[in-house]
C-alpha cells in the first residue's frame, strides 16, 4: 500500500483515478480531523487562489414554517446579514455596492428544475432582485434566469443555486449551477470533472460576483427523482464567492445528513469529482477544508458541521 | 442458468406493444409533434381506466407523453437513469383540487417486467405498502411495479387526504393492469440469508452502479444494457458486506471483465486459469471475485473474509 504525504493511505478509488479526488476524498470519505478553519477574526472576501476562501452560512429555523411555506422576510434579513458579515460592511446596500455597480448588467442564475422540484426558492431570487435593483441597475439590465439567462450580454453573475444530491454528478450546486451555459450540457453528466470548464467559458469568465447558496431545503437522496423522505429544512442561506469552497462545505453537510438518516455511512456516490477538479484542474478556488475559513451565524441546532 | 428474464406476454402487454409500434410508426412517417396528441396517446390502453376525477381532485392540464427520444425535455438531467433501463414510453397526468396539493402521475411502460421491477429497486426508502407486486410510500410518494410498467405517484405536499388520494389513484392502475410480471431470474441467485431486504438492486449499466456503490471511474465490469446486475448488502455475525451478481452474454464476456477486475481494482496479476484469492485493502475490508461460466460473483467491503467466502459460496451454490 501507498501512502500519501499527509499520512493518509492512498485508496483503490484514488489508484484507478489518478490525481482525481485526493485530498477531498480523504477529507470526505475518510475521518477528518479538522474540517474547516476556524471562523472569526478579520477576513476580507476573497478570490479564487488566494489562499483563503471564506464562506458565511447563515441559518434561521423561521425561515421554513409550517406546510413548508417560505418566510421571504426572514430570507431577506439572512441575505442581509450573511452579506454584511461577508462584506465587513454592515449597512446592506454599501455592501452589495461592492459587488454590484449600478451600470452592470447582471444576470441572476437560479436553479428552476420544474421535475425535480427542488428550486431555488422565489423569496431567495426576490430578495436579491431587490437588493441588484437598489444598487442602482434597472429592472431591463436584472436577468433572473435559469435557462436562457443571456450570459453574453451579462457584466456581473450572481450564482443562486439550491442544493442536491445528483445522480450523475455526486452533487449539485454552484459548479452544477452553470451547466445550462454550455451548449452541450449532457457532456457534464456523465463524467462531471469537468464542470468547472464552464465557468471560464469567455461569455463566463470573471463575470461571477457572488455565491448566494438557497439551503432551506436541501435534498439528499439519491434520485434521480425526488423521494420526499431525502429532503429536509437546513433553513440555511450561505454567501461566498469561492464556487468549490462552496460546494465542498455542501456537500459535507449533505454527507453528514446521509449517515444521519441510515445510521450509518452512506457515502455519496457517485463521489463528485467536479469539486476536486475545479480546483486543481481549473483553479477556481479551494476545496481544502483547512482552507475554507466558515463563518457560522445563527441557529445551530442540527448544523451538520 | 440463462438470462432469460422477460415476463409472461400477458394481454395488456400485447396491447401496450401494439401501441408501441404504432408509435414507432408515427415516428418515421413524420415525427411526434405533426400528430393529434389524443391519437398518439390513445393506444396507451391504462389511460382509459385512469381515473379523471379522484376523491375531488381532476386532471388540472393537458397530458404528456414521452418516449426514449424526448425523456429529457420531461427529465433534463436524468432521463439517463430510465434510458438505462428498457425503458419505452412515460405518461404523466397531473391531478389538481382547490386549496389541496397537486398530484402528479407518471406511468413508465418498460421493455420488459425485469426492468420495471430494477427501476423500481433503485430508491427503496420508506414504507411497504400494497399496491401492484412491490410498492412503497414515502411522504407523499408512492411508487410500485407491476407487469412491465412502474408507476410513481406524488403528492405536492402530503396531507391525509392527499394521501389517500395518492393510494386510492395507484390501486385503481395497478387494478388495471391484468397480468403478473417475473422478477429477474438473477435475484434469485443472491443469498437469502442475511440479505437486507431493501438494498436489494437490479440494473445494467455502469450509470445504475455508480448511483449505489462507486467502484471506480471506468467501466471495468464491461456494463452494458446486454448485462445484468443484482446486488444487495448482506449482514451476519454482525459483520456487513456487498454482493454484486454480474451475468453476461457469455463466459468469454465475464472472463474478460474478470481479468479486468482482478488487475485494475484488485491491483493483482491476472494469471490464466488462477483463482485470484480475496484481498484486505486499504479500508480494513475484504474484496473478492469469482467466475462461474457467463457470471461473475464480486464481494465487496466485507468486514471479514470469512463473510466473503461464505457469500461466495452460497451465490456460487446457487447458480
Amino acid at each position: 500500500m501507498r501512502k500519501k504525504k499527509n499520512g493518509s493511505l492512498v485508496t483503490r478509488r484514488d489508484f484507478i483515478k489518478g490525481a482525481a479526488m485526493g485530498a477531498l476524498g480523504i477529507a470526505l470519505y475518510g475521518k477528518e480531523k479538522q474540517l474547516f478553519a476556524a471562523s472569526g477574526g478579520q477576513f476580507e472576501p476573497v478570490a479564487a487562489g488566494n489562499p483563503q476562501s471564506t464562506v458565511v452560512l447563515i441559518r434561521n429555523e423561521k425561515a421554513v414554517g409550517a406546510g413548508d411555506r417560505i418566510d421571504a422576510a426572514v430570507v431577506r434579513e439572512m441575505i442581509d446579514t450573511a452579506l454584511a458579515e461577508f462584506s465587513g460592511e454592515k449597512d446592506a446596500a454599501k455592501a452589495w455596492a461592492r459587488f454590484i455597480k449600478p451600470d452592470d448588467t447582471v444576470g441572476v442564475k437560479f436553479t428552476r428544475c420544474e421535475w425535480m422540484r427542488v428550486h431555488t426558492e422565489q423569496p431567495v431570487i426576490d430578495a436579491i432582485i431587490k437588493r441588484v435593483g437598489e444598487v442602482g441597475v434597472s429592472k431591463d439590465r436584472i436577468f433572473a434566469q435559469d435557462g436562457g439567462l443571456p450570459v453574453t450580454k451579462c457584466t456581473a453573475l450572481i450564482n443562486v443555486p439550491s442544493v442536491k444530491v445528483h445522480t450523475l454528478t455526486g452533487i449539485a450546486v454552484s459548479l452544477k449551477n452553470y451547466i445550462n451555459f454550455s451548449a452541450q450540457p449532457s457532456k457534464y453528466h456523465a463524467l462531471s470533472a469537468n464542470l468547472g470548464e464552464i465557468f471560464l467559458l469567455p461569455e463566463v469568465k470573471g463575470k461571477t460576483r457572488l455565491i448566494v447558496v438557497d439551503m432551506l431545503r436541501p435534498y439528499f437522496g439519491p434520485g434521480p427523482q425526488i423521494n420526499p423522505l431525502h429532503r429536509w429544512n437546513y433553513c440555511g442561506i450561505m454567501v461566498a464567492t469561492d464556487p468549490v469552497a462552496v460546494d465542498t462545505v455542501c456537500l459535507k453537510i449533505c454527507q453528514a445528513k446521509r449517515n444521519l438518516f441510515k445510521g450509518e455511512e452512506w457515502p455519496l456516490s457517485p463521489p463528485p469529482d467536479s469539486i476536486y477538479s475545479a480546483d486543481k484542474n481549473y483553479k477556481l478556488g479551494t476545496s481544502d477544508p483547512a482552507r475554507i475559513k466558515l463563518v457560522k451565524l445563527g441557529w445551530e441546532k442540527d448544523i451538520l458541521l | 442458468m440463462r438470462n432469460k428474464w422477460a415476463g409472461k406476454a400477458a394481454a395488456v402487454s400485447l396491447i401496450l406493444s401494439a401501441g408501441l409500434l404504432l408509435l414507432a410508426g408515427r415516428f418515421l412517417a413524420g415525427g411526434f409533434h405533426m400528430f393529434d396528441r389524443e391519437k398518439i396517446i390513445s393506444p396507451f390502453p391504462l389511460l382509459k381506466l385512469l381515473p379523471g376525477e379522484i376523491a375531488g381532485w381532476t386532471a388540472s392540464v393537458e397530458d404528456q407523453v414521452f418516449d426514449r427520444d424526448n425523456i429529457f425535455d420531461y427529465m433534463d438531467g436524468a432521463g439517463e437513469n430510465y434510458l438505462a433501463f428498457d425503458f419505452q414510453l412515460l405518461f404523466v397526468r397531473e391531478y389538481a383540487k382547490p386549496d389541496s396539493p397537486s398530484i402528479v402521475v407518471e406511468i413508465y411502460q418498460m421493455g420488459s417486467s425485469g426492468d420495471a421491477f430494477g427501476v423500481f429497486t433503485q430508491d427503496t426508502d420508506g414504507e411497504e405498502v400494497d399496491c401492484g407486486q412491490d410498492a412503497i410510500y414515502a411522504a407523499g410518494l408512492l411508487r410500485f411495479w407491476k407487469d412491465t410498467v412502474f408507476v410513481r405517484i406524488l403528492a405536492d405536499k402530503e396531507t391525509p387526504e392527499a394521501k389517500s388520494a395518492v393510494m386510492k389513484i395507484g390501486g385503481a392502475i395497478a387494478a388495471a393492469i391484468p397480468g403478473v410480471g417475473k422478477r429477474p431470474q438473477l435475484i434469485s441467485v443472491l443469498p437469502a440469508e442475511g440479505l437486507k431486504s431493501k438494498s436489494l438492486r437490479y440494473f445494467h449499466t455502469l450509470i445504475s452502479l455508480n448511483v449505489h456503490y462507486y467502484l471506480v471511474n471506468a467501466n471495468i465490469l464491461n456494463l452494458s444494457p446486454e448485462t445484468q446486475v443484482a446486488m444487495a448488502r448482506y449482514q451476519k455475525d454482525g459483520s456487513q458486506a456487498y454482493l454484486l451478481l454480474v451475468g453476461y452474454r457469455s463466459a468469454e464476456r465475464a472472463y474478460d471483465a474478470y481479468g479486468r477486475f482482478v488487475e485494475m481494482f484488485l491491483l493483482e496479476r491476472f494469471v490464466p486459469d488462477v483463482q485470484v484469492q480475496p484481498k484486505k485493502l486499504e479500508n480494513g475490508k475484504f474484496a473478492g471475485i469469482v467466475r462461474k461460466g457467463q457470471y461473475l460473483i464480486i464481494v465487496l467491503d466485507a468486514d471479514t473474509e470469512s463473510l466473503l467466502e461464505w457469500l461466495v459460496k452460497q451465490a456460487s451454490m446457487n447458480l
